[in-house]
């Protein structure tokens, strides 16, 4: 594993999507993770879907608060904190890991 | 009702060859009963399409699926584009083999089996003589793989007595954990056959009754999304909204009984796109030549059938004066088209008004009566 520590820490590790885990966009306001292995889906918001194109395990949850800042009007303080609970539960649900693991 | 952007699922009809000629199929004789299946390297090619779509599910239909040699490869090629799938198939060919091959590779959603009697003579009555036998044969080499089992019964003229040994065979015997029902419709083969296969108006009374005391004995384990059963579900539920003079709801009045055009896509045998396996004739394009996508997005036969949703049932001389129109759907445009030559019109078969003026009764209604 590279980078820095846990994601909840102060140095926190990138988190890259799992490659099997497919991103169906199927309408303009939201769109669905899918698992092939499963069957399973889960919904995500138009920003879920920003941060999920960007997780390619070399981008902070700062940088990804920074995307979603730059693309959407009147995101809130808290996004970043957002950002890391989606990310923390992409990867208790294996639909995404930590880069390098 | 929404357009996804790219379809959920997709309908592969991967061999127009059967090794049964079933009464009432309804692919054979129709425009779907083409003559050459397309080679394995055009199929993989498209399925790798698909998987460039998001397609979540592939259903691989016929013909009989499992005639086709390279089944393996093209099931291989579905897991290695990310989706999943499932089959539809007679169950004559199924045997231990490859049962543990549609296993072994962890996408298999079910395989389903038509089953039509509960013993060999019901069955084999349209399907030939000695296919129950195999057939219940290939339900459990898939059972002893545990790859899920759904099994479709084709309501007809020699079955519509023996439901309920049916229902006992399949959930108690076989021990599923639940099947659907559907009945011989006026497509395909069955056109032919419909004096021998099709239920008149007293055995679909029949065939209602039956299904419904069945399906509250067995507590949701029989299903049905066509025929009988799912008539007798939505007629008795207009009949009470129109005894009750409830308002109409927002997605009854208007064509809007097919939402497939909406999230799924089909391709015959030999590569033509069509909007349903039960509407072969709507050519939209092939898949050799055209993006699929595209099609999806902008085909105006693909357009028309979404645009059913915004017809009012109103605007059919066939509809007027109809005490029913608030709450109807019009059904299904596939039978609809085969009955009256369109598709942007309600199906004559699925008319609650129709059924009980040529002296059909609504079973749980007419008991409370």
């Amino acid at each position: 594993m590279n980078g820095g520590s846990t994601m909840s820490g102060s140095r926190e590790k990138c988190v890259i999507v799992n490659p099997l885990i497919v991103l169906r966009e199927e309408f303009d306001d939201g769109a669905l993770l899918f698992d092939p292995e499963t069957g399973a889906t889960y919904g995500i918001n138009p920003i879920g879907v920003l941060v999920w194109k960007h997780l390619d395990g070399c981008r902070t949850v700062d940088e990804l608060a920074g995307i979603v800042c730059a693309s959407f009007d009147a995101v809130p303080a808290a996004a970043a904190d957002h950002i890391r609970d989606f990310l923390k539960t992409a990867v208790a649900l294996g639909l995404a890991g930590f880069a390098g693991a | 009702m929404p357009v996804m952007k790219t379809p959920r699922n997709v309908f592969l009809e991967i061999t127009n060859a059967c090794n049964l000629r079933c009464a009432y199929c309804s692919h054979f004789s129709g425009p779907g009963d083409v003559q050459a299946d397309l080679p394995l390297e055009t199929w993989r090619r498209f399925i790798a399409e698909l998987g460039r779509l998001s397609v979540m599910n592939v259903i691989l239909s016929g013909g009989e699926p499992f005639c086709r040699p390279d089944l393996r490869e093209i099931v291989l090629a579905i897991a290695a584009a990310r989706m999943r799938f499932s089959i539809l198939s007679n169950g004559t060919l199924i045997d231990d083999a490859i049962a543990a091959f549609l296993a072994g590779t962890g996408r298999c959603d079910q395989v389903q089996v038509s089953i039509d009697g509960a013993i060999d003579t019901t069955h084999d009555a349209f399907r030939g003589e000695g296919n129950f036998r195999k057939a219940i044969c290939g339900i459990r080499a898939l059972q002893d793989h545990a790859v899920a089992v759904a099994v479709r019964v084709t309501i007809h003229r020699r079955n519509v007595h023996e439901l309920e040994a049916i229902a006992r065979f399949l959930l108690e015997e076989l021990g599923l954990p639940s099947f659907s029902t559907n009945s011989a419709a006026p497509m395909g083969l069955c056109r032919k056959n419909a004096a021998q296969t099709q239920l008149t108006v007293a055995e679909r009374t029949l065939a209602m009754e039956t299904l419904l005391a069945l399906a509250s004995r067995y507590q949701g384990r029989i299903d049905a999304t066509a025929g009988p059963l799912a008539d007798a579900q939505l007629w008795l539920e207009m009949e009470q909204a129109r005894r009750e003079r409830r308002e109409r709801p927002a997605d009854r009045g208007f064509l809007t009984g097919c939402s497939g055009p909406m999230q799924t896509i089909a391709v015959r045998a030999d590569g033509v796109i069509v909007p349903c396996s039960q509407l072969p004739h709507l050519i939209l394009g092939r898949i050799t030549e055209d993006d699929l996508g595209e099609i999806w997005r902008q085909h105006p036969e693909l357009q028309a059938l979404r645009g059913r949703f915004q017809i009012s049932l109103a605007e059919f001389p066939f509809c007027r004066d109809c005490p029913y129109i608030s709450y109807c759907t019009g059904n299904c445009p596939a039978i609809a088209y085969n009955l009256t030559g369109r598709t942007d019109h309600p199906s004559p078969d699925a008319c609650l008004r129709r059924f009980l003026a040529r002296g059909g009764r609504l079973p749980e209604v007419a008991r409370r009566q």
